[in-house]
């Protein structure tokens, strides 16, 4: 049948879809073709379409009317339509959904509020939570990885414990002895100088156990990982490559396996190529045989082995820590000389090989962003409360047609479901754009060794969560207004809106609450994230100590065997120092262990001379060894006595200088000048002969470390990092740098050139991150808060405007009747202020104790935001207030 | 002994009509010939809605009932629905009948023009 002789498409749909019985619905189409085919010939198609148009219409009338075709619909006795008609019906939800779908379109200002407040909130939540998950929760996502444990010499409670701590010795009684613990397996750092091949370059590596692999769950890519064999000294010779640097530095060459690079000088074969993924442990991109030989295995003094282990059978880590506790106490005993003192604990794999200051960091921005999405949940319910109460002939008519009361709060559930998928919807965009954010906020050289960074992205578990929290967002935003919406008084409210003078009790009770608690919560959020700020302020610019500007900084590891004594490492710095000194850039110039925030630190116990500390009560404080230009170069002022010199040599008197909080700790209120202390009981005794200030070492640390600083050429350092100062770009130091390192030693690679400033931001600058993320959710928060506490006073001002009418009628004067609505105000403020500064002043504790001191609790801080938020609030009432009074009495008693 | 019949069912007067379209069609009895009968007798127009709420109470009433016939290409490929009287129908149509023809005895005068 061509198109111009059929009937029209949609006519027959609609007469298809009226006429429910299938025969019927057969019969009555094909009548209607048959007709239209005669009537298209005597008439013309295009009248015929008309006619049939008209035809299908009236059918289609008669039908819904009731009288329906299909036997069934015909018995049905007849009532009217009723909202809860259908309700029976499978699909009945699914008009809720659409009618839902209808109110919110409906007020598309009030949904988009609602919906970009929700989608924010959850986009917070889901960045930090992508964050956690990443690099503090699930860092390595391996099979097994949950058996695994990390072995340490050191106290369980620890945050900041070194895992690196195990003695070789004791290492060796734990495998024969333990038995919960299978696979036990060490790891020492060992940092590589790779040469021959361009740059050269010090690598991040580890000697590791041979089964070390076999642990982890790691295959390689290309060859093999390493057997039993190669544990010997001699045979070790071997290394495995990580992906990366396979791609970095080899042009991922696939006859890498079998060839020798040379490794601090020496040739190692290049066994094997692991696969992509996590570097374990610590960003290691090398990795060798742990061979010792048995002198080197007896080794109980020092302890700096990491240990990985794998629990056997069914031992869960409880067994495991009792069984390690009993084996360390017999150490105790037994090697009393050495062990007396040492601790055991046993942590998993995930916790034991994570940064330490992380977690109570990342904590405390999950409880912010929940905090948001709570405010968020709030501000939204009051939203809907208002609404629900203009809502309420709605819900009464409906009440009166039949509807059932759950079926009104279902609705009102439905409603907020529609908002919830709509903000989550845009969230996961908005985390997406916040983890990547994250991403580019960290450095790529500070990234490499963040474990899990990887898995920074926004994955399934990420929108998994985000839906999850949005359906419990839901249930927190609409559970009062739905149950309010199912108290709906057929009576009260048909009697035209609203006749009632105020609103009922419980309402009102309940948006107080709401308000109150979002003011609360505000404050708590505000307060947190000023002190967070305050914080990472401190940590990038506040009381270094020193000055990081206009400094250029290079590190470098000295390789141990041609620097193995130290007249050769005192011949490298001071051939080096000697060539950039005579550069014109160069203002000053010095050399120091370590940079204060390079990551990197020593301590040494402290016997001071003249008392006697027992083994509980020695401490230890930074170990620092300079050159006398460093600490001029960094500005560390002097305070008393004087600076390192050149006349401290290896054959005069070992000399310090120490920190005032050194100083403040060992002699309390004397002079530290002249006194005496020294590194070890059995050490030699190292005079002080000045003073300085103290210097912020590493942010996570405590701001004042005691710190002692020793002549460089009296105990030179294998590490090393020279500092230079410029009056202008330091960056133009770099060429020189570069160059006086390699006339000395063309084999000696720099690890890192970066600015002092460059140094301090590295570390500081994914926290610097957050803390900015944290300030704008409190923003937000305060928006948030402000909109609720207005939204609601000029709600309730405005219920009350016929009251108003009638008090000013009888009377009553305007500042009287705008006290009625500040009042209010003042009340859900001060509410709020009340219990928001007692949350505020438990989260500063809490923050206080788990920063390690950055943070500082202070009253005023505080005084400031609960002042700047009373007042926002009650100005927000002002206003409500203002319009309420202004009104004439007779217009005011006229609107219902 | 026989059961006496059930009160055959009262007709309305399109009912009527339509009854006694269908019994002249016989065979070819489906909605379009028998409105097409009813309007050429009739001289007067039928909704096709009511045509078929009709058809539809009248085979719930079984007075009629239906068959599904072949699909045609001019219809679509669709049926058409075939009615045929039933015994019920037949004796609801003398019942009309009957009570039509009592009600106008003594009319034929007036009724019947020439």
């Amino acid at each position: 049948m061509s198109r111009r002789s059929a009937p029209p498409a949609l006519a027959e749909r609609m007469l298809r879809l009226a006429v429910r019985d299938p025969e019927w619905r057969d019969a009555v189409l094909g009548d209607l073709a048959e007709e239209f085919g005669s009537v298209s010939r005597r008439q013309g198609w295009p009248r015929a379409r008309i006619w049939y148009w008209r035809q299908a219409a009236g059918i289609a009338c008669r039908v819904s009317a009731g009288r329906l075709l299909p036997g069934t619909a015909a018995r049905r006795p007849w009532r009217a339509p009723t909202p809860d008609d259908d309700a029976t019906s499978r699909w009945a939800w699914l008009r809720d959904v659409r009618y839902a779908l209808r109110a919110l379109a409906g007020r598309p200002a009030l949904s988009g509020a609602i919906i970009l407040t929700l989608g924010l909130a959850l986009a917070a939540n889901a960045t930090i939570f992508n964050l956690a998950d990443a690099i503090y929760l699930r860092p390595f996502r391996f099979a097994g990885v949950d058996r695994l444990v990390v072995v340490a010499s050191a106290p369980e409670r620890d945050p900041l414990a070194d895992r690196s701590s195990v003695a070789p010795a004791d290492f060796i009684d734990w495998t024969r002895e333990s038995t919960t613990l299978t696979d036990l397996v060490a790891a020492d750092f060992w940092d590589p100088n790779l040469s021959e091949i361009g740059e050269p370059e010090q690598l991040a590596g580890h000697r590791v156990s041979p089964r070390f692999f076999e642990l982890i769950g790691a295959t390689p890519q290309l060859g093999r990982t390493f057997v039993a064999d190669e544990a010997i000294p001699g045979r070790d010779k071997r290394v495995v490559l990580s992906h990366g640097l396979w791609a970095r530095r080899f042009g991922s060459d696939p006859a890498i396996v079998g060839r020798a690079i040379r490794l601090n000088g020496e040739p190692h074969e290049v066994v094997g190529v692991m696969r992509p993924g996590p570097s374990i442990p610590y960003g290691a991109e090398a990795w060798a045989p742990l061979a010792y030989t048995d002198e080197e295995w007896r080794e109980r003094a020092r302890g700096f082995l990491l240990v990985i282990g794998r629990l056997s059978g069914t031992h869960g880590i409880e067994a495991a820590r009792a069984e390690m506790r009993a084996i360390v106490e017999r150490q105790r005993r037994e090697h009393a000389e050495t062990n007396a003192r040492r601790e055991v604990s046993v942590v998993t794999l995930t916790r034991g090989l994570s940064d330490a200051g992380a977690g109570p960091f990342l904590m405390i921005w999950q409880a912010a962003a929940a905090l948001l999405l709570l405010i968020a949940c709030a501000n939204i319910a009051n939203l809907l409360l208002a609404r629900g109460t203009e809502r309420q002939q709605e819900f009464a008519v409906r009440l009166a047609l039949g509807a059932g009361r759950w079926r009104l709060a279902l609705q009102v559930l439905v409603e907020g479901a529609w908002l919830a998928i709509v903000a989550v919807v845009i969230a996961v965009p908005l985390a997406a754009v916040g983890v990547d954010g994250l991403r580019r906020a960290l450095p790529p050289g500070v990234l490499r060794w963040v474990a899990g960074h990887e898995f920074l992205q926004v994955d399934l578990t990420v929108i998994a969560l985000t839906g999850l929290m949005g359906l419990l967002a839901t249930v927190g935003f609409s559970v009062l207004p739905a149950l309010h919406a199912s108290r709906a008084v057929v009576g009260d409210a048909l009697r035209q809106g609203g006749r009632t003078l105020t609103a009922g009790r419980g309402r009102r009770w309940l948006g107080t609450t709401l308000a109150a608690g979002q003011v609360a919560l505000t404050l708590t959020l505000v307060v947190g994230s000023t002190l967070i700020l305050g914080a990472v302020d401190s940590a990038v610019n506040g009381v270094l100590g020193f000055d990081k500007a206009h400094v250029m900084t290079a590190r470098l590891t000295l390789s141990d065997r041609p620097y193995a004594t130290p007249e050769a490492r005192r011949q490298f710095v001071d051939g080096v120092l000697e060539r950039l000194s005579g550069m014109p850039a160069v203002q000053s110039l010095g050399a120091a262990a370590f940079l204060p925030y390079g990551g990197f630190s020593n301590s040494r116990t402290i016997h001071p001379e003249g008392t006697e500390l027992t083994p509980a009560e020695v401490r230890s404080a930074d170990f620092q060894r300079i050159t006398p230009g460093f600490l001029t170069t960094m500005r560390v002022a002097i305070l008393e006595g004087r600076d390192v010199s050149e006349a401290d040599r290896e054959d005069t008197r070992p000399v310090a200088v120490v920190s005032r909080s050194f100083a403040d700790r060992y002699w309390p209120g004397q002079p530290a000048l002249g006194r005496r202390f020294r590194t070890a009981a059995d050490g030699p005794w190292i005079e002080v002969v000045g003073v300085s200030v103290d210097i912020m070492h590493d942010w996570f640390m405590q701001q004042r470390r005691p710190t002692f600083y020793r002549p460089m050429r009296q105990d030179p350092p294998f590490s090393l990092s020279l500092v230079a100062r410029t009056n202008g770009d330091p960056l133009q130091l770099a060429g020189e740098m570069r160059r006086a390192v390699a006339a000395v030693d063309p084999d000696q690679p720099i690890l890192e050139l970066r600015t002092m400033a460059q140094v301090v931001d590295d570390k500081v600058s994914g926290v610097t991150y957050l803390a900015r993320a944290l300030a704008v959710m409190g923003a937000i928060a305060l928006v948030l808060a402000l909109t609720g506490v207005y939204s609601l006073v000029a709600y309730l001002a405005a219920r009350r405007t016929q009251e108003f009418g009638v008090r000013m009628a009888l009377g009553a004067t305007r500042w009287q009747v705008m006290r009625l609505t500040i009042r209010q105000a003042l009340v859900i403020t001060s509410l709020g202020l009340a219990m928001g500064s007692v949350l505020a002043w438990a989260l500063g504790r809490v923050m206080a104790s788990s920063l390690f001191g950055l943070v500082s609790l202070e009253i005023w801080p505080l005084a400031v935001m609960v002042g700047l938020i009373g007042v926002t609030a009650v100005a927000a009432g002002y206003l409500p207030a203002r319009r309420a009074a202004d009104l004439d009495p007779t217009e005011a008693l006229r609107i219902s | 002994m026989r059961d006496m019949p059930p009160k055959p069912p009262y007709l309305g007067e399109f009912e009527y009509a339509v009854l006694l379209a269908v019994m002249h069609l016989g065979e070819e009895a489906y909605a379009v010939p028998v409105r097409e009968l009813i309007e050429d007798r009739t001289a007067r127009p039928v909704a096709r809605g009511a045509l078929y709420t009709a058809l539809e109470r009248l085979e719930a009433k079984a007075c009629l009932r239906s068959r599904m016939g072949d699909p045609t290409p001019e219809r679509g490929g669709r049926a058409r629905r075939y009615f045929a009287v039933t015994a019920v129908g037949l004796r609801a149509l003398r019942a009309t009948h009957a009570s039509l023809a009592r009600l106008s005895q003594g009319l034929e005068t007036v009724l019947e023009e020439s």
